[in-house]
């Protein structure tokens, strides 16, 4: 019986596995400068050498609170206004992968899931029973697993390359949504003075109507 | 000194007259429930939209190579950029909501029933007007669902008989949606809320000559009515506090929520993209416009969905006063109404499977059903009604509002009062 169930369970998974629709997996990202500054770290050993990110300029990553000295080497001698630019232009990718890369600077806003869906699909590689890389998340992706998590046997293994995962898609939620720290901030004033005006003119309105016989 | 001005200013132009008659003189039936705050609601979130919009429209560039970054530029380095564009982007969802809700009122009260069939026309065209602004300005920011919806609608008037492929290339002034298309969606998107305001002084023209209606249905007697100022401008301001709050938890934590996804990716003419999807607003049409298999058939199905409103004062045969309040046919119906919308919305938001089509079909019969059926439903519930007679509680309403009139009538003839 106990066996049974096994298999059955396995073959549930099976069956997940060759969904394309797999289940996103939920994530909570960190707007906290060490964690953006990790990811952005990452981001640019693995992703920049095919990806672009058009609209976050270096001096936004500063403005941020980044390291310096890390900025300096990102950029070399570009200036601190200039964008963060892939190393490889867009037509040599293209002609590597089939496909321009997509630019990442609105990607964690980009697709249905949004962090979750980006987390998902950086963890999602596996390598297939006839030996073939496949994506759970975008089973037609062209992208090869830069992170390395469909080589990862264990959970010891696993880990810190999901951290690492989580790290990229902490630093691409501040790049699709800088401010929304600061928005947040601002929404908490002014909810608390909307509140405190509404129940003023509630008071207002209701001394006004009491003067009605 | 404020006094000389006034009389300096009331011997050349009306204003006190002005306010005394549409303001602090203006007859207000005291029974007003809080669903009459809508109407002010939608006038201002009407001039918030205008505010946002000519802020952003310093920033914008109408420009395909342009628009998307300019957006972005907008998003991260005009200051409060972010604060602009999506209160604009959630204004434009709360327009619509107070509109609905305006509407639905509208139709539960019965407000649209004589004399007040050309407020509630004027009303039509102010929702054709709102409905073709924000289709306009959601091609602006040049994204993927911008790019792609504009395309599917424009091409919609292929439907036109005879000149049908015309018509769609003079509408977007070259073969596709381009250059051509986007600069003259933002001309337009800046004329139409100008006509708006227009059409909005029509609206309250007509609004002050009917009066307002009121929950009971009947027009009350001169007690029952009370100045707009300072007793309604009092409960809209709280009604707006209200949702004033409720806007600002869309604009300042879930801004995101009413853009689609998809937005965020330049308008690729190349790639279509899986599903395309209206905003909220317009997915119960939508599906409509999906439901019928012929493309003809499905374009007059879904203008006369939006259409049919206005043919509320003849399809609804019944006299007793008062809306769905005092009328338990009617209300059953209205609340069938609201949930079939419901169901069309759904229908019209998810990929179209075997299933959903028949649903679809389904809601969209009972949708004209519900409108065909009316006349019908309403006279024979008005016969059964007055058989078993009115509910007291309006039986007695009507009889004391008729003294009351009766009474003033009589003062009014020998000379007590004006």
């Amino acid at each position: 019986m106990n066996k049974f169930m096994t298999l059955l369970a396995l073959s549930c998974f099976a069956v997940q596995a060759q969904a394309s629709e797999t289940r996103l997996q939920k994530i909570e990202v960190s707007a906290d400068v060490q964690t953006v500054e990790r990811g952005a770290e990452a981001l640019m050993t693995d992703c920049r050498s095919c990806h672009s990110l058009k609209y976050i300029k270096y001096r936004s990553l500063a403005n941020y609170g980044i390291d310096q000295q890390k900025i300096d080497a990102w950029r070399g001698d570009q200036p601190m206004d200039a964008s963060v630019m892939a190393y490889m232009s867009e037509a040599d990718a293209a002609q590597s992968f089939g496909v321009a890369p997509p630019d990442l600077s609105l990607m964690a806003k980009a697709r249905n899931g949004g962090v979750n869906y980006v987390y998902s699909y950086l963890v999602g590689y596996f390598v297939g029973q006839d030996g073939m890389p496949g994506n759970h998340v975008y089973p037609t992706t062209r992208m090869p697993d830069v992170l390395g998590i469909s080589g990862a046997t264990d959970e010891a293994q696993r880990k810190p390359i999901q951290n690492r995962a989580r790290d990229i898609t902490s630093f691409l939620a501040w790049a699709a949504d800088p401010h929304a720290p600061e928005r947040k901030r601002l929404g908490y004033y002014v909810l608390a003075y909307l509140f405190a005006l509404t129940f003023l003119l509630y008071f207002v309105k209701n001394q006004i109507w009491s003067g009605l016989k | 000194m404020p006094h000389r001005i006034i009389n300096w200013i009331d011997k050349r132009f009306p204003l006190t007259s002005f306010v005394k008659h549409e303001l602090t003189g203006y007859p207000t039936p005291r029974n007003l429930s809080y669903w009459w705050n809508f109407g002010f609601l939608a006038g201002f979130v009407l001039v918030l939209q205008v505010a946002t919009g000519i802020f952003l429209a310093m920033h914008y560039k109408a420009d395909i190579a342009l628009s998307f970054d300019s957006i972005q530029h907008i998003m991260r380095d005009v200051n409060y950029g972010w604060l602009l564009r999506y209160m604009h982007s959630t204004g434009a969802s709360a327009f619509f909501l107070v509109i609905f809700i305006h509407m639905a009122r509208t139709l539960y009260y019965g407000s649209y029933r004589a004399p007040r069939e050309l407020l509630w026309w004027t009303g039509q065209g102010l929702l054709l007007l709102l409905m073709a602004t924000a289709f306009m300005g959601y091609l602006l920011p040049w994204g993927q669902m911008s790019f792609w919806g504009a395309t599917v609608i424009t091409n919609l008037f292929r439907a036109t008989p005879f000149i049908g492929d015309e018509v769609v290339i003079w509408l977007r002034g070259d073969y596709t949606v381009g250059d051509a298309t986007l600069t003259r969606f933002f001309a337009l998107h800046y004329l139409f809320p100008f006509l708006i305001i227009g059409a909005v002084v029509v609206h309250l023209v007509a609004l002050h000559t009917v009066k307002s209606s009121n929950p009971s249905g009947i027009d009350l007697a001169d007690k029952d009515n009370i100045p707009f100022h300072p007793y309604f401008t009092a409960k809209d301001f709280y009604g707006l506090g209200v949702f004033l709050i409720v806007y600002s938890v869309f604009v300042f934590f879930m801004p995101d929520s009413l853009i689609e996804p998809a937005n965020n990716i330049p308008a690729n003419p190349m790639q279509t993209p899986t599903h395309i999807v209206p905003e909220w607003y317009f997915l119960p049409f939508y599906a409509i416009l999906r439901s019928v298999p012929s493309m003809v058939g499905g374009v007059v199905a879904m203008g006369l969905s939006v259409m049919i409103f206005a043919f509320m004062p003849y399809l609804d045969r019944s006299r007793i006063p008062g809306g769905a309040h005092y009328r338990p046919i009617y209300r059953i119906l209205f609340y069938t109404f609201v949930v079939d919308m419901a169901v069309l919305g759904y229908i019209g938001y998810i990929p179209p499977t075997d299933m959903s089509i028949v649903i679809g079909q389904w809601a969209t019969l009972a949708y004209f059903g519900m409108f065909l059926m009316l006349p019908f439903i309403s006279k024979l519930e008005e016969k059964w009604m007055r058989k078993r007679g009115l509910p007291a509680e309006l039986q007695t309403l009507i009889e004391s509002e008729a003294k009351d009139k009766s009474k003033i009538m009589h003062r009014r003839r020998k000379g007590d009062i004006a």
